[in-house]
This record gives structure tokens, sequence and C-alpha cells, in this order.
């Protein structure tokens, strides 16, 4: 879910529509509405166009991900501890933390009529990790065996199946890691480990396009039409009868599309709108004031980094400048005055959102302008900075702030360097052609403290995952296979907290802020939560 | 009109190529559409009143001497004088150096109009007079900058199209058609996303690939008007060499529509680039432009109207100003449609 | 009249095919690699990228991508975007869009342009005169990035909060033909000013001739004279100006797109430039040079029918 924000940021550089809505949030009168709100009248949230047509494992954004959680059923889900629990599996079980055994729920049923058995799983994971399918969310199966035949370093794969995958009976899965992990289940819950019914291939055992445009699920929605991308302006659903679990209390979820979520709030204000699940920052003071307790306010997962390429980029090599650097960045001001309350200053590399959070643990990341002056010339730190960041998600004015930040605090020219895409910044840093500092911003695909920790910062990661950094440390990838092989996710999180310690004494991004929820719902709603995953739960929500 | 309009038919007769290859039956004498401006013809200099000068008025002269007394003309020369030097010293407005990171205190963010912030402050909680007065330059330099560019380059290759005719005229005249047809603000874009970087130099790179063609046009038009004309068969009978026809008798006779339009088209030029910058493809921060600026204070609109409204003012200020000079200087020029 | 015709389309042939060529070929040489900023922040699996890369040919060389994009324009598909989508699906909705703005903003231009352009002919020369000629000054002079905010803020925020008259929608195009009024005035404005220029000065020149004199010698009425004669004439440069400014407003509408939210070509090809989505570009460029040819030729066409004199062969 790597893109989730940047989605949202995506909008703006194409949309950049936000003005207009942002005056318009003033002028809207109440919130009363003209409309009748009769039985039918559906439940409506606001989400962006989705990047993709609907293939699970090529659904690597909210926004997209939102729709398919309405209409599918996870195998697990979690809740409000922040614990995994069984939802379409029975259990998941494993004595090696390799081979892992998945029982389904009987009675669960696709919308087209067919049971939910084992098999819907491997023929959809092993079309997800194909490589000639191009799934974005391949890599999330890499750590099942027999992932490697289907990604081979050169030429086509020989065999569409993944051999650690079998169907053992309908309603017993068997997965073999080619490596132990403990977070395994904690995994399953995400988008692209939904199974997929037979009707969605085609004779080559392809996922067809019509599926993905009116993809059948297992959950408690279905679509009533096929969705048309870049046209349609909404996407239908009503609810499935024959779900076998708990049912929402409402009949039909419409998804409307908008470019700005300024346009959306006013909207909502307006009755023409029920849901939004992230405010802009420019509508929050009013919607603080004017939803009241309808404005939910609520640690979410991402978290967001200023990194440095360690890798060949030696000015950044004193552990001490990127201290000072840190503790020269005003994270509360920034919060408050850019990001109106919808960022929170970081002080750990694990997201309060998730279990494993320290309040206060990185302790450089605290505002100290004096030491970090004092800091930064006692290590002899260069006299002039670049800061990178890509223009295509919003960043820019909380990247002005942090330049002028360090500017003012530590006294050196901070070159403030603008990028069209992350994409344009991860090609100059393979390339070795950018030497300075980046933005980088993380969102989970899982909610387990490793996420955190193993895609961004292991030797592995450097390779293949986000390690941008070019970090390395062995004592940290020691900890994080200690953790990942431990016999208890308890156990797992002991060792994952001793990898962080190792982050913040070596600090090779800084972290700068943990992303917040900042919803709003409309009068007509009632019982509106967002889980983990930032999507809702559909079956608090109740219509007044 | 489209949001970067310089490099659009700006001024509807250049646009009005009326079809060459129409054949027009005269019923009476052939009458040209009445043009907004056409192209300078030497016997369309007035009749000057006699005995006002000793010495015979040309077309410059004259000229000058009816701007002077134009009081369109005087009121833009002070607007973009003082302009002019607010772009060269800055500093003569302003004790605050926009540029330096301490004046700008992010607590102090969207604050309104004071005695310390005259003009308030922006989202980064620096000083919007001090940006504002700072953001001129650059406005002013794009705008002359590509104008002398597109003039020269346009202008050189209208003379060239013009006088020799033939394959090179065709050659030239099918590639402006094609600049012609490509929507300007696309072609802008596309030519900054080249660059991966924006300042100054890569929005008049931008502007004048794609305003040339319109310089072009007028020029040859008004060169292969001036080239059948009695003056220069005769300098052609004397055996004055092409060269010497080129610069010393079609150039001199030809340039005025050039000049008029490039007037007129600075103005647009600096609309340009506030619009290009404005969409974040132009100059970009830390420096310091009025299409950025607005760019940057629209999120927050309505919490603060100062940081978008007074650049905006600014900005519309600056084009009216050249855009007058443009008129006045076409009035002079162009005496028939006084 | 028909063989003109064919020969102006068939001359429009080497714009049409230059102009694809050189967008295209732009966006192919633009840096970076679009299937590869598909994937966000996160590292897209490079064995990934290869297979997309081969599946949209942008692995071929260059000329066989062209070929490979023109062949299927002339079998009218378009291509996909790199989500996944229909080209033509895609530029069809904004099209419409783009269309329902160029059509208001033209007919508010004629409207206001020519309306306030005769007014001013008339009273050539007196303050009325005047007093149009200086607003077409500043209507020229502020750009649309300025006109934009300030009539949204005007019109859209305040007039509703100061008077209660919610009519102008302030953004998004979802209250019909209400939502075009705002924004096809702010795209129309400079056009506006220039066609009362256009319009006074025509008409003006018009009136000076010769039979309008002789007409007015004759005694006919002010008004039939100005209605027969005069406007009739003075329409021919009127006509080509709103021929070829349609092509313009459906072109470059890209900032009154943004600044009021309207889901248009404009905003359509911004982004596709800022993603590299090489179908998509061309594909809307091909479409507006063709409504540029069309629309040009249509104005030639009309010559004829304003202009006796003028025939075509």
């Amino acid at each position: 879910m790597s893109t989730m924000r940047v989605t949202k940021g995506a909008q703006i550089i194409a949309g950049t529509a936000l003005l207009a809505l942002a005056v318009a949030a003033c002028g809207g009168g109440g919130g009363s509405s003209s409309e009748s709100s009769g039985a039918d009248q559906p439940v409506r949230m606001e989400i962006g166009e989705p990047q993709k047509l609907f293939y699970p494992s090529d659904t690597t954004e909210t926004e997209g991900s939102e729709v398919l959680a309405a209409i599918m059923t996870p195998l697990v889900s979690y809740d409000d501890n922040k614990q995994t629990v069984m939802e379409l599996a029975e259990s998941i079980e494993s004595d090696d933390n390799i081979t892992w055994t998945i029982k389904l729920k009987p009675g669960y049923t696709w919308h087209n009529g067919e049971p939910v058995i084992a098999q819907n799983y491997v023929d959809a994971w092993n079309f997800a990790a194909n490589v000639e399918n191009a799934q974005s969310a391949s890599y999330f199966f890499g750590r099942i065996d027999g992932y490697a035949d289907l990604n081979p370093e050169d030429g086509k794969p020989t065999t569409k199946e993944m051999k650690g995958l079998k169907a053992i009976d309908d309603s017993t899965l068997e997965v073999k890691l080619s490596a132990p992990f403990s977070q395994f289940p904690t995994m399953l819950g995400y988008t692209a480990f939904y199974g997929l019914p037979k009707a969605a291939f085609d004779a080559n055992g392809k996922v067809t396009e019509a599926y993905a445009k009116q993809p059948i699920g297992n959950g408690y929605f279905q679509f009533t039409k096929p969705y048309n991308k870049g046209t349609d302006q909404t996407i239908d659903l009503k609810l499935y009868d024959k779900y076998p679990g708990e049912k929402p209390k409402f009949q039909n979820l419409q998804f409307k599309i908008y470019t700005s979520t300024e346009t959306a709030y006013n909207d909502l204000r307006a009755g023409n709108l029920d849901i939004i699940d992230q405010l802009a920052a420019s509508s929050i003071a009013s919607a603080k004031t004017e939803l009241g307790d309808r404005y939910i306010d609520q640690p979410d997962a991402g978290i967001g980094y200023i990194g440095f390429p360690l890798k060949y980029n030696d000015i950044y090599k004193d552990v001490r400048v990127r201290e000072a650097i840190s503790m020269a960045i005003d994270r509360k001001t920034i919060s408050e005055t850019v990001f109106s309350g919808t960022r929170a200053p970081a002080d750990d590399f694990i997201n309060p959102a998730i279990a494993g959070y320290r309040q206060g643990a990185c302790a450089v990341c605290t505002y100290d302008p004096a030491k970090a002056k004092e800091q930064y010339a006692a290590a002899n730190g260069p006299k002039t900075l670049e800061l990178g960041y890509n223009n295509d998600g919003g960043h820019k004015e909380w990247i002005e702030a942090v330049a002028n930040n360090l500017r003012a605090n530590l006294g050196v020219e901070v070159t403030v360097k603008p990028f069209e895409k992350f994409q344009a910044i991860l090609d100059e840093l393979d390339a070795k052609k950018y030497g300075g500092m980046f933005r980088m911003g993380w969102a989970i695909d899982y909610p387990s403290p490793e996420n955190y920790l193993t895609p961004i910062f292991s030797t592995e990661a450097a390779k293949t995952g986000s390690n941008y950094a070019g970090y390395s440390n062995k004592d940290f990838d020691e900890l994080l296979k200690k953790g990942d092989t431990a016999s208890t996710p308890e156990e797992g999180l002991k060792f994952y907290q001793e990898a962080a310690d190792i982050l913040i004494k070596d600090l090779p991004y800084i972290p700068v802020y943990f992303y917040r929820v900042n919803a709003g719902f409309s009068q007509h709603v009632k019982g509106v939560k967002i889980n983990l995953l930032n999507q809702v739960e559909w079956t608090s929500v109740e219509k007044v | 009109m489209s949001d970067i309009r310089p490099v659009g038919p700006a001024h509807p007769e250049t646009e009005q190529d009326a079809p060459a290859d129409a054949q027009v039956t005269a019923v009476g004498v052939p009458e040209a559409p009445p043009l907004q401006e056409r192209p300078e013809q030497p016997d369309a200099v007035p009749v000057k009143p006699k005995g006002r000068r000793d010495k015979p008025a040309s077309l410059w002269s004259d000229a000058w001497y009816d701007l002077r007394r134009r009081p369109l003309f005087l009121g833009a020369s002070v607007l973009i004088a003082v302009l002019l030097v607010m772009a060269i010293f800055p500093q003569l407005f302003t004790s605050i150096d926009p540029y330096d990171a301490k004046t700008c205190v992010l607590a102090n963010a969207r604050q309104d109009i004071s005695a310390a912030h005259w003009f308030g402050t922006d989202n980064q909680g620096c000083d919007v007079y001090a940006r504002t007065i700072y953001g001129a330059r650059n406005s002013i330099v794009v705008g002359v900058s590509t104008t002398v560019v597109t003039a020269l380059v346009g202008g050189l290759l209208g003379l060239i199209a013009g006088f020799r005719s033939g394959a090179t005229d065709t050659l030239l005249s099918r590639t402006t058609e094609i600049f012609f047809a490509i929507p300007p603000i696309l072609g802008a874009l596309l030519i900054l996303a080249m660059f991966r970087t924006g300042n100054v130099w890569t929005v008049m790179l931008a502007l004048a690939v794609l305003a040339w063609p319109m310089t072009f046009r007028i020029m040859r038009a008004a060169v292969i008007t001036a080239k059948n004309q009695d003056y220069v068969m005769a300098a052609r009978a004397l055996g004055a060499g092409p060269w010497r026809i080129m610069f010393r008798h079609i150039l001199p006779n030809s340039i005025a529509p050039v000049i008029v339009v490039a007037t007129i088209n600075l103005g647009s030029f600096i609309a340009a680039e506030a619009a290009l910058s404005f969409l974040g493809v132009g100059i970009r921060s830390p420096d310091i432009s009025w299409g950025l600026m607005i760019a940057e204070a629209r999120d927050r609109f309505l919490e603060a109207w100062e940081p978008l409204l007074f650049p905006a003012f600014m900005l519309s200020l600056t084009v009216l100003a050249f855009i007058m000079l443009g008129d006045a200087v076409r009035d002079a020029l162009d005496p028939k449609l006084r | 009249m028909g063989r003109y015709i064919i020969r102006r389309l068939i001359q429009a042939i080497p714009v049409l095919l230059g102009s694809t060529l050189l967008i295209f070929a732009t966006v192919f040489a633009l840096p970076g690699d679009p299937i590869a900023a598909l994937a966000g922040e996160k590292r897209q699996d490079p064995k990934v990228v290869e297979v997309l890369r081969d599946q949209y040919h942008l692995n071929d060389p260059f000329f066989a991508q062209y070929w490979h994009y023109i062949s299927g324009v002339f079998r009218g598909d378009f291509g996909r975007t790199y989500a996944g989508v229909e080209v033509s699906e895609l530029m069809a909705a904004k099209f419409q869009v783009t269309i329902n703005l160029a059509m208001t903003a033209l007919v508010m231009e004629a409207i206001i342009g020519v309306g306030l352009g005769l007014w001013a002919a008339l009273r050539r020369g007196r303050a009325t005169d005047s007093a149009i000629l200086a607003s077409t000054l500043i209507l020229i002079s502020v750009p649309v990035l300025v006109t934009g905010f300030v009539l949204q803020l005007l019109l859209g925020v305040q007039l509703k909060l100061v008077t209660g008259i919610d009519f102008f929608p302030v953004a998004g195009v979802f209250d019909g033909w209400r939502s075009y009024l705002l924004p096809g005035f702010v795209l129309a404005g400079t056009s506006i000013a220039y066609l009362t220029r256009l319009t006074r000065t025509s008409l003006v020149e018009t009136l000076r001739a010769d039979y309008v004199r002789t007409a007015i010698a004759k005694g006919m009425s002010r008004r039939r004279v100005i209605g027969r004669h005069a406007l009739r004439n003075a329409l021919i440069p009127l006509v080509t100006y709103l021929g070829a400014d349609l092509g313009t407003l459906m072109g470059g509408a890209v900032i009154t797109e943004t600044i009021f939210n309207i889901q248009g070509i404009g905003q359509e090809l911004f982004r596709s430039v800022y993603e590299r989505q090489q179908p998509v570009v061309v594909g809307i460029v091909t479409l507006l040079v063709l409504v540029y040819i069309l629309a040009n030729l249509v104005v030639d066409l009309l010559y004829a029918v304003l202009d006796p004199r003028i025939r075509y062969e």
C-alpha cells in the first residue's frame, strides 16, 4: 500500500483543483439536506479515482482497495487492539513458521453463486505472483516457496504455479514459505491476498478485463454494473443477501469519485455526500467546528521521513550531522501550521497506530535548535545541503518549511530540489547522480512493526526493496531474522523494537511526521469507524 | 482565449491567413478584408502636415512625434519605468530580503496585513510584500528576453522566407503551420518537461520556440509586400545585390508590424510565465515568481487572501503596462486605425 | 467547391502527420519511465516493469512505436493508457466537458464581443467608445489566472454569502449549464476584448466605404444600412476570428479548468504529460489539430457565403 498517500497527492498535481473548493467550503450553507433519505438512498462515500481496474493484486493504493474491501472478505482482519483476528479463515496455524495451514470457514459463496474454496486462493496467488501478469503487488508473494520460479532472473517462467502453494481439500490451504516468518498471518489481511472465483479467469488462467471492471467478490456488497474507469463518476454497490457473516445495516453503498477532497467536503456539508475518509488540510479548521463529533481524528499508520544517500555520499556519514539536522526540524509547528493537524510529530520508527510504538523513543526527534547548531558545528557538517522531493504529492510546503528550519537553525544554505515523480528521485539515487537528502513516505502493507523495518532498512531491501539510503547493519538484520522466526508475535515484537533502537542510534532516515486519519461524516449516518488499513468498517455504519 | 496567449492568435489578423489558394474573382475592386493591423506598407504613411519639420519625416520620427503626445504611452512608460527600477533594485522598495530564510517564521504563517507585513504573510510565514516586489525581476526578464529572441529569430527567418520564396519559403511556412496547430500550452508543457527543471531561461526558451512562427508570418507577409514595391525594383535595376536590397531597402520598410507585435506580446509573455509557474513547470522555488506565489497561496485562499491577490494584482498591472505600450506603439505605427 | 474542400483536406494531412509525429517524438524523448513511475514510492519490481514495457511496445525502436500507434489510429484504435483504460473512451468523456466549456465561451464571446464592438463603433469617438476601449485593454491585460480567482471569489463565494443568491457554482460541473458560465467567461475574457476591438475597427472601416455612403445618400434608414450592408461586410474578419478561436479555446483551457476543477482535456493533457501517457497526449493533440484544421476550413468556406466576390473553385 505504499502508494496510498501518493495517490491522494497525485490528484493534487493532476487535479490541482483545490482552491475553488476551499473557497466553496466557506461559502456553503449549513449541513441540512434537501434530499429525502428513503430506504433505497445509498450511503455515499468519497473516493479518488482508482488508479487501475480492479485486479486485487494490482491494486496498491487506498482508493481501489477501499472499493475491493467492500466486496471482498479477507482471510484475516484487525481488531481495535491492533491484533489479527480470523475473518474468512477459520484458523491459520504453523509449527515452524514455514508451513502454514489455512482452514476456511464454511458457507461463503462468491456473488455468482460459486462456493469459496481453497483452490480460489491458489489460482489468485499464482496469477498475482507470475511476472508475466505484471501485477504490481506481486512482491507480496515473495516469501512463498516457488516465487522465484515465477520470477526467473532471465527469460520467461517455465511454470505457472508456486510449488509452496497447495489446496489440500476445498477448505484447507497449505502454504510453504521459503524462510520462517512469524508475521505471515498478519500479511493476509491485505488486498493482494483476496481469493478469486473461477469465473475471474479465462482459458489461459489470466484474470479477464471483464472481471476487473465488475469484480465478483465474496463480501457483503456486490457490484451492480461494470465500472468504466475514466468516465464513470460513481461506483454503485448493493448488499449481497447470501453473505453468511455479519451484514451492514443498509442496502446500498455508493462511492462517488472526486478529484479534490475540498469539493467533496463541500458536498458533504450540502448533504450530497456522507463519508470522507481523508479531509484536506485546508478543510480541517472548518470541519472541527462544523462537524463536531462527526469529525474523526485518529492515528494513521503512515510515516514521513527525510532520507540520506548514505551508500555513496560521505558528507552525511557522521551520525552527528544527521542528528543535528533532525534536531533542527520544528516538527510541531510544521504539523500544526503546514498540515493543520493532519500530521503528528514523529518520535519513533514505528507508528502509534501499530503495536510496538514507544512514545518519545527517538530523542533526537525533539526540536532543539541550540543543540543542533552546536553539534552540527562540532561535527563540521557540510555548508550547503540539498533537499529533494517529488512535487506531485503536496510535499512542497513542508519541505520548504524544513529547508527554512535548516537554513535558520544550522546557518547553512539549503537548495530545495523538486522532482516530477518519486521515481525520478529513485532513478537518480540508483545512478548515484543525486547526492542530496530526499523525502520519503511509507504506508504499511500490513499492520506489523516488521513492516516499518525490513522493507526500508534491511540490507536485503537495498537491492529490491525500498532501502533507498543503502543502509546496512548486520546487527539490525540479525534482530529482524530473530523477530521473523520468533514463536509468538509478542516475542517477535521485542526483537523488532530492539531493531528499531538501532535505527534510532544510526538514524539512516529522519522520521518527521506520522500521518493521521482526518475523516468526517454527515448527519445521515452514524457509527463510522475507520480501520488500520484506512477502510471504513461498513458493519458498524448505520443510516440515521 | 487560451491561458497562454502570446503564442496563439493574439491578433486576429495574424491568423487570418486568407485562404492562400482561394481564387478571388473580383467583382469590382477586390478589397482585402479589413485588418486590425495590417502589414505596414510604405504608402500607408500618412500625409504629414507640411512645415512641421525641416527634415522629411520618416515613419519612425513621425511615430515618435506622435507617441510623445499620447497619454496611453506616457502612462505606460511611467509604470514600466517603476517596474524596471523594481526589477533592478528591489531593495529600494523593501528592507526585507525574501531570499533570506530567516525572514520567514513558520509560526507567523498567514497573518493579516500589519505594519510589519504590509501585504501580510504567506503559508511559510514569509513577507508577501517583499516577495511581490522581488517577483518583478523574473517576470520582466522573461518578458523582455522572450520578446527579443522571438523578434530576432522569427523576423530573420521571415525576412529570408519572404525574400527568397521558393523551397526555403515552403519549408519554413509548412513548419510554422505545424506550430500553429499545436496548442501552445501543451507545447510549453512538453518543452519544459524535457528540462526537468525550471528557471527564467527554460521558460524563455519554451515560449520563444512557440512564439516565433507568429513573428515569422508577419515579417514574411510584410516582406512580400515590400519586395514588389517600385523602390525595390529601382534598387534592383540599379544593380544592388540581394543582401543590400534585403537589409537596406526591404527590412526598414517591413519591420514596423514586427515591432508592434513584439511590444504587445511582451505583456503576454509575462502572463504566460505566470501561468506556467502556476502550473509548476515554470520558475521554481526558491526563486520567486508571481505565478508561483499564486499557486502556493491557492490552497489556503480562504484562510488568507493576501498572498494570492497581491501578486495577482502586480501581475495584472505589469501586463497592463506593457499592453498599453504595445497599443500606443501600434497606433503610432499604423495610423489608419485611429 | 467540393474539389476545393478535398484539396484543403489533402493539404491538411502533412500538418496532421507532422504535428502528431512531433508530439509523439517529444513525449518519447521525455526523461523518465512511465511504467516505473506507476509504482509511486515503492520500487517497482524491474521484471514487472519489463513485462509492462513489452506489453505497451515501449521497448521497440522509435519508428516502430510510431507506426504501431499511427496505424492503430487509422483503424480507430487510440491505444490504452498505462492504467489499461481505452484512450478513445477517456477522450470522449473529457472532450464532452471541454466542448461544453469552449462553446459557452464562444457564445459569450460572440454576443458580448460583437455587441460591445457594435456599440463602440456607433458611438465612435464619444465617451462610451473610450470606456469600452479602456475596458478591453483591462480585459486583455488581466491574466486568466487572476480573473479566474477573482471571479470565483466574488461571484462563486461572496455573492452567495452577501446576497444569498446561489447561482454560480464555485467549481465542478455538477450543476448543468450554470457550471459553465463563470469558467466560460473567464476562458473567453481576452477573446471578448479582441473581438470587441475587431468588431469596432471592422465596422468603422466599413461605415466609411463608398457603398455605405451611397446607401445613406439614397435615404436608406440607418438601421437598415448598418444591418444589411455594413454589418454583413464587417462580419468576415469576425467569423475568421471566432473560427480560429475555437481551437484555441479547446486547447488552451488548462488554467481555467484547473481553477474551476473542470475535468476536461486541459487537465487531462496536463496530467498525461506529467505521467508520460503517450497515447493520451498524442490522441488529444491529434483531435485538437483536427478541430483546428476543420475550423479554419469552415471559416474559409464561410467567406464565400458572406462575401459573394469570393468563390472557391
